[in-house]
């Protein structure tokens, strides 16, 4: 009897030693080498935090969305949610993300954020449901080594002599092509860049919205940009770059057949390791006609959960992520632009060569005026399905700019641009 | 009197189990997404969906890209099942007389199937690169063209190269049920027939096809279900492009959750694709006589 006791006591006090609070975090962009950079600050946090436990769940990219609405909608324990720009609004409207302003309101270091990046995160009824840990800005990159075996030493400077420069080393035989095109997979950023390009006035708020509230679609110069859009396929890509997503288009820039890309920061560390130093860089993204670009702030991050039992503790753990030192490891690791304006002055890292591209860009606001997509709509998953669809059909012949154009005013019509 | 009650409780025991798992995935499934595409149940309205009657219906077939994606479920299902068939029966003829190392030879042939579908397309679409695949490699080297073939960017061959690369997939499904099924043929009715003087072809058509056809009816049948609802080849190479020349119903469908967030749309061109498949099975039933179809 005596020795039952004992055992029941030491089995309960060993419960209540190891007893810890678990943490369920789902993160979506999934890939080997991001995940084990999240699992080190994970465990760095654990080790901080005694009696904390963080559970990763890492879905496949390709159904990580899914994955989470079906979790949250279900309400399946979850505390910490990473959630991309384009499906903020749909879990914020969904009722499953936290208002985060009461912790921002005492937390110091919303200060040293990159200006404009937490009013771009407040996607949903102008409210932060998430804090950012990583900056997806477009921009330029070339394969300096490729151009140089044409003669061409510097980065094109504006949209009309990019597609020169395109045109001027592509060579089929060769298998030489000049523009890097994305043709599949979600191509709305291509197609956005090149046409707003064409653009002095638009509204800051709503890049398919000009100053005095017209939908772009509808105007003059949006065709000389599709115009021009297409010509790029026509002339400097190839035929199969109407079926390439992002691997085919870091590829092919890997090998050279396409030397002049417009991607995110994170392609920097694929194309770090496959590439040398010496034979790419970055530069700002051309500008169009107009003398300006519209780039425009893309980002991840973190939110809480609306349900999760661990509000507080969720937050420190954000908190603890945007710390400089582990914000740094995690986007020096990662490959994305720090969310943090002081790692660009403090960290040598950043303020590398290869971050040539961005920082021009940020310093430059006459000629890069940062805008943002109307991702808050309710209609823009399904904006994207058309635009790369009815997009292809333009490429291949089938409808002709002037059809797609009126289409796609017709659509955000009826969406009700605001 | 006691054996019936102990032969039903046997019978329950054995069934229950296998019974609870089909409800639970099968039938409950279905009649949620039933009911789901009579509401509006998008990301949205995820916590409070409203009943909407034929909303979804009327907005699938007013869709035009709903009837593209239907015609090419018919070339997809017709092509890649045909071809399937033809040379996994040819594949199980050549394997059906024993030979030297037949099973490192069936093991070679059966490996496709043992590979996901979405895998096999990820990997297809590289070989099939129109820019650096392997495949346009070689046949330049070999100066058969001139050009790469862009097999899944242009509509021209996108379909064509999809339905190779399934049939590539699905050959050993029939190669392995025929095999089964000719390995079961007594050899003394074909070893008869020979004496008698029936020639190959006299012995394919009149002995061996009526022995295994109950075989081929049911793979057959079951063969164009289950290709009809195989979008993983498709997602992996071109995801329904270029400008939907691929788009079958599946991929419409995960298109419509995954671009769209709309469930109820997606669940009601499930029911859509469940009705067709339903119609097909009672008039392939009808004309095959379901008798013949009792192995």
């Amino acid at each position: 009897m005596r020795k039952s006791l004992v055992v029941a006591f030491l089995l309960a006090f060993v419960f209540f030693a190891f007893a810890e609070t678990v943490l369920n975090m789902v993160e979506v962009f999934t890939w080997p080498e991001r995940t084990k950079v999240l699992k080190d600050i994970i465990k760095k946090f654990e080790a901080e935090h005694s009696g904390v436990k963080i559970n990763l769940i890492s879905p496949p990219y390709e159904t990580a969305y899914q994955k989470v609405y079906t979790m949250i909608s279900t309400k399946q324990p979850l505390d910490i949610v990473e959630v991309g720009d384009w499906s903020l609004s749909s879990l914020a409207a969904m009722g499953g993300l936290e208002n985060l302003e009461p912790y921002i309101k005492n937390w110091d270091s919303v200060k040293n954020f990159l200006p404009g990046l937490l009013d771009a995160a407040r996607t949903y009824k102008n409210t932060a449901y998430l804090i950012p840990n990583a900056v997806y800005v477009k921009t330029l990159y070339i394969r300096s080594d490729v151009l140089a075996k044409y003669g061409i030493k510097e980065a094109p400077k504006t949209m009309l002599e990019m597609y020169g420069m395109a045109r001027y080393i592509t060579d089929p035989r060769k298998g030489q092509y000049g523009f890097n095109f994305r043709g599949k997979g979600f191509p709305t950023d291509f197609i956005d860049l090149v046409v707003t390009s064409f653009f002095d006035d638009i509204d800051p708020n709503n890049m398919y919205l000009t100053k005095d509230g017209k939908i772009i679609w509808s105007d003059p110069r949006a065709k000389l940009g599709l115009e021009l859009y297409v010509r790029l396929f026509k002339d400097t890509a190839p035929k199969d770059a109407i079926n390439w997503g992002f691997s085919e288009q870091v590829n092919s820039f890997s090998s050279g057949i396409a030397p002049i890309l417009f991607q995110d920061p994170d392609t920097l560390g694929i194309l770090r390791s496959n590439l040398p130093d010496s034979a790419f860089k970055t530069a700002p993204l051309p500008v169009g006609p107009s003398g300006k670009a519209y780039p425009h702030f893309g980002f991840s991050g973190f939110g809480i959960v609306s349900y999760s039992k661990h509000k507080d503790l969720a937050w420190e753990f954000i908190k603890f992520f945007h710390r400089p030192d582990n914000l740094a490891y995690w986007c020096k690791n990662y490959g994305v632009l720090p969310p943090d304006k002081t790692l660009y002055y403090n960290d040598p890292f950043f303020s590398s060569e290869k971050y040539t591209g961005w920082k021009y860009m940020f310093n430059h606001p006459e000629k890069y005026q940062f805008t943002k997509q109307p991702i808050w709509n309710k209609n823009w998953g399904k904006w994207n399905e058309l635009q790369e669809k009815t997009m292809q059909k333009v490429l291949l012949g089938k409808m002709s700019v002037d059809e797609v154009l009126k289409e796609w005013t017709k659509f955000w019509e009826e969406a009700g641009l605001k | 009197m006691r054996k019936p009650r102990r032969q039903a409780r046997f019978f329950w025991f054995t069934v229950f189990p296998t019974l609870l798992l089909v409800l639970f995935l099968v039938v409950y499934p279905t009649i949620k997404g039933f009911i789901m595409s009579f509401y509006d149940y998008t990301i949205f309205t995820f916590w409070n969906p409203h009943f909407v009657g034929l909303r979804n219906y009327k907005a699938i077939f007013s869709d035009e890209d709903f009837y593209q994606a239907l015609w090419n479920t018919i070339v997809w299902v017709a092509g890649s099942v045909t071809f399937q068939f033809l040379l996994g029966f040819g594949l199980a003829l050549l394997m059906w007389k024993p030979f030297k190392g037949r099973g490192i030879y069936a093991g070679l042939v059966f490996y496709p199937w043992a590979i996901s579908g979405f895998a096999i397309g990820l990997v297809w679409s590289w070989l099939l690169n129109g820019t650096y695949g392997v495949v346009n490699d070689i046949l330049l080297r070999l100066n058969i063209v001139e050009y790469p073939i862009h097999f899944l960017s242009d509509p021209d061959w996108a379909m064509f190269s999809v339905i190779l690369i399934n049939v590539w997939y699905g050959i050993p499904f029939f190669a392995i049920m025929i095999l089964a099924a000719l390995q079961s043929i007594p050899r003394s009715v074909i070893e008869a027939a020979k004496i008698d003087g029936a020639g190959p072809a006299r012995r394919l058509f009149s002995i061996v096809i009526p022995y295994i056809k109950p075989v081929i009816l049911s793979t057959l049948l079951l063969r164009v279900i289950w290709v009809m609802n195989f979008p993983d080849i498709i997602y992996g190479t071109t995801r329904g492009g270029p400008a939907g020349a691929t788009d079958i119903l599946p991929v419409y469908m995960i298109n419509t959750v995954f671009y769209e967030n709309d469930y109820s749309k997606a669940a009601a061109t499930g029911v859509i694709v469940l009705g067709i498949l339903l119609a097909y099975t009672v008039i392939y039933m009808k004309v095959t006589s379901f008798k013949e179809l009792e192995l």
